[in-house]
């Protein structure tokens, strides 16, 4: 990390917040062990368990039937992990007010980047202290940690209990004492196959040559020994509130026509414009949500190079998609939602700038509209002997690279076959230059031609990606007595073909 | 009538008196070209140069217009629109139709053409009414300077469609280019100007491959006259096209058969 400062991070981890859940929601449940369950093709198996249930011996996983037999008294709750995720979303919304970089760490924990936030609230440890205080009085059992990157806090903060706050620089003499288990999230049968190897604790693992580990359990896990260890930092992604950049029509009678659902298409675009450009942004994806009379919802959706703010260049990107979709019996609502969104100068600012940036904008419109109905691609100069891989299409909207020194060499054709063509070609030797070729219905002599440059296939390369073309061959430069100049190839297996046409 | 009778220079107030012809001639050829529309003043920018010794009205090819390149051999024609498109100086679009299959304009090619990647982007439409749209489009947009539009062989492009390319090019005032081969009776076009192009053998006795030659040949042009053959020569290294002294067709030519 390229700061001035050492990063410092705050890990929560929630142990039982899909059980907390239930219990804050059906207040009568009383103390009685709690889990959730879910069918997993055939069987039914424990997801989550609370800590009374806990103690009783169950686990997540176990069968449901099992569960049943252990506690007879188990109070048992269909699993939601999509209400555990938007519940987790939602405290890492509320971790916002510690700082403005917090971020989920499913299935149940967050992580608080607190770099220069601690102050505020009084040191590290007060600030960890308050975050566990405020969660407790909420019913949620909580475990937190504070260390110098961001998996080492969280593996702290699920392995111990006592709220460790810990210095920056000595995250792999922390995580060594830590087991693998919860430090390093492995399933069961990985625990298991480490377990028969003697290796329990992160510190075992960290003592293996890593050669080994890899080829038997895989890159997962040594980036995750890497990241616990604070060897390969990562950064977070914080969650951001939802946009208030919505807007929607309910409608008394169900849209039908086109007509109609254009006028409407209009009034949202006015109105989110209108908000865009209240709070100095512009879309980059949009979708438009019909909510039609039987329930069903449909969607059309675009995406803009540059931030856009414009509605007649929105609509016209609409324009395109709107034909797709199926009123049958009516739309009774709709709606406009600027699904991600970027900074934009504002109007006056945009209105005073030179031509350049107008012509600018006015591009990026052009190479937007295009891209509705045809493919459009810049490309980058790539460094490479092997033709077809000089060259990497790019987005529109991308500022291509410099090309590359000796990117553009004589040898490469001005317009290229994507698919070489088979080509009759006499040449006096195996090895000799074509002396006359078959072009056009007729035989033509070659009046000069100007090679071979061997191309051998980039062998650093997996073979099969490239099979199809990814044979060694010898390249000429042909010039036949009407003057047309050709590039053609002798393979090995495949014979003379044309690959393209010189200038 | 009212203007035929303002372009008489002697009643003209604005006009000073003419000195000779050649003063009248460029004075009248200006006034056409602003009645037709042909390189607006507002756009602002010296027509694209071709070669030097050429004779073009205007001095090069006109922006704010179409102009047509029948292709005898597909090579030598798209490496000549590329050289124009170069010379047009920014944003440029190629655009193509057809699928996967089929002739791919290369950039590292195009780039030997002074096309560099940075202003080039490439566009490949399924249908060829998508291309011709795109084609529409690309030329309305100020911000592009050139624009090529690749026909194939069985693309049908009537004087409508022509016609609304040449408009489009007018409103944004890029230099517009119809790259199709070349065929015994083309469509009727709105074209500013209509060139056929073919690839010389460059006759070097040497072992390399010399500098390529190309014949050039002007079958029609809006406020000039038909020209050629030219035979030029280009120089990559330098980027120019040389003008050959002598004017030999070499390949047998259209207008030639017609008997002129």
């Amino acid at each position: 990390m390229k700061f001035g400062m050492a990063r410092r991070f705050l890990a929560l981890h929630l142990p039982d917040l899909a059980t907390a859940r239930i219990r804050r929601a059906e207040p009568g449940l009383g103390d009685s062990p709690l889990a959730t369950w879910e069918a997993s093709g055939s069987r039914r198996l424990l997801v989550a368990v609370d800590a009374a249930a806990a103690a009783l011996g169950l686990a997540p996983g176990q069968a449901l039937a099992d569960a049943q037999a252990i506690a007879p008294g188990l109070l048992l709750r269909p699993a939601d992990r999509e209400g555990d995720a938007r519940a987790l979303r939602g405290l890492a919304l509320w971790a916002r007010r510690y700082t403005p970089l917090a971020a989920i760490d499913p299935p149940k924990g967050l992580i608080l980047d607190i770099t220069g936030c601690d102050h505020l609230f009084g040191g590290e440890a007060a600030l960890l202290g308050d975050a566990l205080d405020r969660l407790r009085h909420n019913g949620l059992a909580v475990q937190g940690a504070v260390a110098g990157a961001a998996a080492t806090a969280a593996a702290l903060a699920r392995s111990r209990a006592d709220q460790p706050i810990a210095v920056s620089g000595i995250e792999a003499a922390l995580a060594a004492p830590l087991p693998l288990g919860p430090a390093l999230r492995l399933d069961a049968a990985a625990l298991e196959a480490l377990a028969r190897l003697g290796l329990r604790r992160v510190g075992d693992l960290l003592d293996q040559p890593r050669g080994p580990l890899a080829r038997r359990f895989g890159k997962a896990l040594l980036d995750g020994l890497d990241a616990v260890t604070g060897r390969r930092p990562h950064a977070i992604q914080p969650v951001q509130p939802p946009p208030e950049l919505v807007e929607s029509l309910d409608l008394l009678e169900p849209l039908i026509t086109r007509p109609a659902i254009d006028a409407a298409l209009d009034r949202l675009l006015a109105g989110l414009c209108t908000k865009l450009r209240l709070a100095g942004l512009g879309a980059r994806r949009l979708a438009l949500l019909a909510w039609r009379v039987d329930g069903t919802v449909q969607e059309v959706a675009i995406g803009t190079g540059q931030p856009n703010r414009d509605p007649a260049h929105l609509r016209r990107l609409f324009a395109e998609g709107l034909g797709g979709l199926q009123p049958d019996l009516g739309f009774e609502r709709m709606a406009l939602e600027a699904r991600a969104t970027d900074r934009m100068e504002t109007g006056a600012q945009t209105s005073l700038g030179l031509g350049a940036r107008q012509d600018r904008a006015a591009l990026a419109e052009l190479l937007d509209r295009l891209g509705q109905r045809a493919r459009v691609q810049r490309v980058a100069p790539l460094a490479s002997h092997w033709p077809e891989r000089s060259v990497a299409a790019l987005d529109p909207q991308a500022v291509p690279p410099p090309p590359p020194p000796g990117w553009s060499r004589p040898e490469q054709p001005l317009l290229r076959l994507r698919r070489p063509k088979p080509l009759e070609v006499v040449a006096l030797l195996p090895d000799a230059p074509p002396a006359s070729l078959r072009w056009r219905g007729a035989s033509q002599r070659v009046l000069q031609a100007e090679g071979p440059l061997r191309l051998e296939p980039e062998w650093w390369r997996a073979q099969g990606r490239d099979a199809a073309g990814a044979e060694r061959r010898d390249a000429y430069r042909v010039e036949l007595p009407c003057g047309t100049r050709l590039l053609v190839c002798r393979g090995g297996t495949s014979g003379w073909r044309l690959h393209g046409y010189l200038p | 009538m009212q203007p035929a009778q303002t372009m008489t220079p002697n009643q003209s107030p604005l006009d000073p008196a003419p000195l000779d012809q050649a003063t009248v001639l460029a004075a009248l050829r200006a006034r056409v070209a602003r009645l037709e529309g042909l390189g607006r003043a507002r756009h602002g920018m010296d027509p694209v140069p071709v070669a030097a010794g050429i004779p073009l009205p205007g001095g090069g090819l006109a922006r704010a217009a179409m102009h047509e390149v029948a292709a005898i051999s597909p090579g030598a024609a798209a490496a000549f629109c590329a050289v124009l498109l170069a010379r047009s100086g920014g944003t440029v679009l190629w655009i193509a139709s057809g699928g996967p299959e089929g002739l791919q304009a290369w950039p590292p090619g195009l780039a030997r053409c002074g096309l560099s990647p940075a202003n080039l982007v490439l566009v490949r439409a399924e249908r060829w009414a998508d291309a011709l749209w795109a084609m529409e489009e690309a030329l309305r947009c100020p911000a592009v300077t050139g624009a090529l539009l690749a026909a194939e062989d069985a693309a049908r492009l009537d004087l409508t469609a022509t016609r609304r390319l040449q408009l489009a090019a007018e409103t944004g005032g890029a230099l517009g280019l119809l790259l199709r081969p070349d065929g015994p009776n083309p469509d009727p076009s709105a074209a500013a100007s209509h060139w056929r192009v073919g690839p010389l053998p460059s006759g070097g006795g040497g072992h390399g491959l010399e500098d390529p030659r190309w014949q050039l040949e002007l079958l029609r042009a809006r406020g000039g006259r038909p020209g050629g053959p030219w035979a030029v020569t280009w120089r990559a290294a330098s980027g120019t096209l040389d003008l050959e002294e002598a004017e030999v067709p070499v390949v047998e030519t259209r207008r030639g058969q017609r008997g002129r």
